[in-house]
């Protein structure tokens, strides 16, 4: 086979698609051939110029493409997914407005005229001024009075201004003597 | 795709993530310049969600995808001849009976496989391979830029793969009659 002849074939012999006869042809051509063995080569490197044709991913590419899809509604509805999430939610929805329920009703019991509940269970109200007849209730310890009494002062900003232990406050200022009945006041000025 | 023709826009974004950095070097590589580029494979991708309801799994996805790449890029080079741009179209055939006179160069010249693809160069690659008739243009790039077999650029084409190798032997006679001086100097 002449160079002529053989030069489609050596094209799909460069791009591996030649057969194996005749690759074998193409071989032995090549093998005493210098001009094709140098087309063989200029082949190859055009193939590789056109992987050499290519430019960026233009900016925005990606939401100009779904701006149009969405504009012509070519796309689904990302809402179409949630039908099914909402159905599956219905039961930890259901549960915790169950939950939210019972205790909303719980908490009306225990304000109600009802027996109140345990002490443990009734923080926050009232139980010092109106202790239960109940013998089942825990009597409040010292600690717990002295704490509820100093909750009703903090409440009552009045009380606490008129409380002649404000006075005792400064005491707790940084550098005064805790002995001395009327320390510096500011504070640090005096250390 | 099939997930997407049942209604998962999630399948299409996978899809794009895939596939849109070779839609846009095929469609760069088939119209030759970056704004057309951008316009044609917007307009690919436009074209694959439209097919979606009618899609059917007959081949590979890539080689449906590059049927309606080439198809979308075709008809784009084609409008824009009509709005009287320049377009690097040539008829089938109009490039000649595949003989060039390619200059050889001698045996002790350069690998010209070792050739440096700078600026100049490919540039002048580019220039000669948007003057290259469409349908061998499109079997060269498919094959060599997208990396199809001669059977899968045949039913990209829908031609033969025989035929898809007089394109590709075709399309390289012309670009090593354009680029032989630079391929050997």
């Amino acid at each position: 086979m002449g160079c002529r002849d053989i030069r489609e074939t050596l094209s799909a012999f460069v791009d591996g698609e030649a057969s194996p006869g005749e690759s074998a042809v193409v071989r032995g051509h090549l093998a005493s051939c210098g001009r094709c063995r140098v087309l063989e080569r200029q082949m190859r490197a055009v193939g590789e110029g056109v992987r050499q044709v290519r430019g960026p991913v233009p900016d925005r590419f990606r939401e100009k493409v779904f701006a149009r899809l969405e504009s012509e509604g070519a796309l689904p509805n990302r809402k179409k997914v949630f039908p099914a999430t909402w159905r599956w939610a219905v039961v930890p929805l259901a549960a915790a407005a169950g939950l939210g329920l019972f205790l909303l009703t719980s908490r009306e019991v225990v304000r109600g005229p009802a027996p109140p509940a345990p002490v443990a269970a009734r923080v926050g109200t009232p139980v010092p001024h109106a202790p239960s007849p109940q013998q089942d209730v825990e009597p409040l310890s010292t600690e717990d009075r002295e704490m509820l009494a100093m909750l009703d002062l903090l409440e009552d900003p009045v009380a606490f201004d008129a409380n002649d232990d404000a006075e005792g406050m400064d005491l707790l200022a940084p550098g005064a003597p805790a002995e001395s009945p009327h320390p510096p006041r500011g504070g640090r000025s005096g250390a | 795709m099939l997930l997407f023709r049942e209604g998962s826009r999630e399948a299409f974004e996978e899809l794009f993530s895939r596939h849109h950095r070779a839609v846009v070097r095929f469609a760069w590589r088939m119209t030759g310049d970056p704004s057309s580029a951008e316009e044609a494979a917007q307009e690919i991708f436009l074209r694959i969600a439209r097919a979606a309801p009618t899609y059917l799994p007959t081949a590979k996805f890539t080689t449906w995808m590059y049927t309606v790449a080439r198809r979308t890029t075709l008809n784009y080079l084609r409008d824009t001849k009509e709005d009287g741009e320049r377009i690097p179209i040539l008829l089938e055939g109009e490039g000649g009976d595949g003989v060039y006179p390619v200059q050889l160069p001698g045996p002790d010249d350069r690998n010209p496989e070792q050739v440096v693809w700078e600026g100049q160069l490919t540039e002048r690659f580019r220039t000669a391979l948007g003057e290259l008739p469409e349908g061998q243009r499109a079997a060269f790039v498919l094959n060599r830029g997208d990396g199809l077999s001669y059977e899968e650029v045949a039913q990209v084409l829908g031609i033969t793969a025989q035929a898809v190798k007089t394109r590709i032997f075709r399309a390289r006679e012309v670009l090593l009659s354009r680029l032989s001086k630079d391929l050997s100097s």
